[in-house]
């Protein structure tokens, strides 16, 4: 609660709060989140506006095998209830498949040791096609020093394989002490080989199109649309498959 | 014909100014003068190595009691210095953090923050 404080006084205007679910271990089930309002019963404004900050709920899927990714589809109440889903693959070929048919918002790259396999070209391109985004968290940077150096390697060949798009940085901050401000973790991205344009969207505007990635895919599962058509009186046409991919592409 | 010439100036300031915080919570002794550029210049050496320590950083003000300061460093050099204040953790083994609250190319525009205004 500390942590959110220093969040707000700071300068961010949206928070979100992620829950890691690690399937190595046995019996994981996924609890609801935590309801922001427990929290703070009024939640301060941005500085600079006169909205109020939001805070939102995210679920950090890690995954290192093909079967965990079942729980996606699977129909648990608990998972509607977050904001924003990420994956966290462990192996190119879960990466591969998170990038194409995973219905996530967020790809986790892993900064805390050397990646197991190389990115290739075509599933990055599919999920920035898709709208899928790529993460990077810096605390672990700020915590050791050869975390550093992989953080840096990681993002660097990142960056070479995806041009700089769709790269969003935030912290997996666990104490007040380990955030830092807006302005300076734009400046951390032109450390990672980004544009400083690149750089200040990967903290602003690529969140915010995260953001609302994962309302539509909140708001399109689970539509049935049933049009009657006119002329054949017996024939009714779910259009559910259509719905989805229209608000996915929006 | 008259000759004119025409003379481009990019970002003509040389030196950029940061005001800056550091933020110790725990209730030890608070850094000097010296100790806080030392603290500087190891933060540039861990990140940037020799190259960075050596980059010419001067600090201009520093208050003991805020732990707050302005530092200056030459335009090319700001982002391995922010980017080095940005990624220190520890101050003698004590979790520490350092807030840039200003940053511009000339020092007069740090005397007033539009973010402190009381609407």
């Amino acid at each position: 609660q500390n942590t959110l404080t220093v969040c707000f006084s700071v300068g961010y205007s949206a928070v979100a709060l992620n829950h890691v679910i690690d399937f190595k271990e046995k019996k994981q089930e996924i609890i609801k989140p935590v309801s922001p309002s427990e929290l703070f019963p009024s939640l301060p404004i941005v500085q600079g506006t006169s909205k109020r900050i939001k805070v939102l709920t995210r679920l950090t899927l890690v995954v290192s095998d093909p079967s965990h990714c079942n729980l996606l589809r699977s129909t648990s109440a608990n998972i509607r209830l977050y904001d924003i889903i990420a994956v966290f693959p462990k192996t190119e070929k879960l990466f591969h498949i998170a990038c194409t048919t995973l219905d996530v918002d967020l790809v986790c790259i892993n900064v805390t040791e050397k990646l197991p396999f190389y990115f290739r070209r075509p599933p990055v391109n599919m999920a920035i096609d898709r709208g899928i985004y790529f993460e990077l968290l810096y605390t672990p940077a700020i915590k050791d020093s050869t975390m550093r150096r992989y953080t840096i390697s990681n993002a660097i060949s990142l960056m070479q394989v995806c041009k700089g798009k769709n790269i969003v940085i935030s912290s997996a901050a666990e104490r007040a002490l380990e955030l830092r401000g807006p302005y300076d973790v734009a400046n951390l991205g032109l450390l990672f080989g980004l544009s400083e344009s690149e750089a200040k969207a990967a903290v602003s505007t690529n969140c915010r199109a995260t953001m609302l990635h994962g309302e539509t895919r909140k708001s399109a599962c689970g539509v049935v649309y049933t049009v009657k058509k006119p002329r054949k009186v017996e024939e009714e046409e779910t259009a559910v498959p259509a719905c989805k991919k229209a608000k996915t592409q929006a | 014909a008259a000759a004119f010439e025409r003379r481009v100036l990019r970002c003509a300031a040389e030196h950029h100014y940061l005001r800056v915080r550091l933020e110790l919570p725990d209730g030890g002794a608070r850094p000097n003068a010296a100790q806080f550029k030392q603290l500087v210049v190891t933060a540039l050496r861990e990140l940037h190595g020799e190259v960075g320590a050596a980059l010419p950083v001067d600090v201009l003000t520093y208050e003991e009691k805020t732990l707050s300061a302005i530092l200056r460093v030459i335009s090319s050099g700001l982002v391995k210095l922010w980017s080095a204040l940005t990624l220190l953790g520890f101050y003698q083994n004590r979790r520490c953090a350092f807030r840039v609250l200003q940053t511009s190319p000339f020092l007069l525009a740090l005397s007033g923050n539009s973010r402190e205004l009381v609407l």
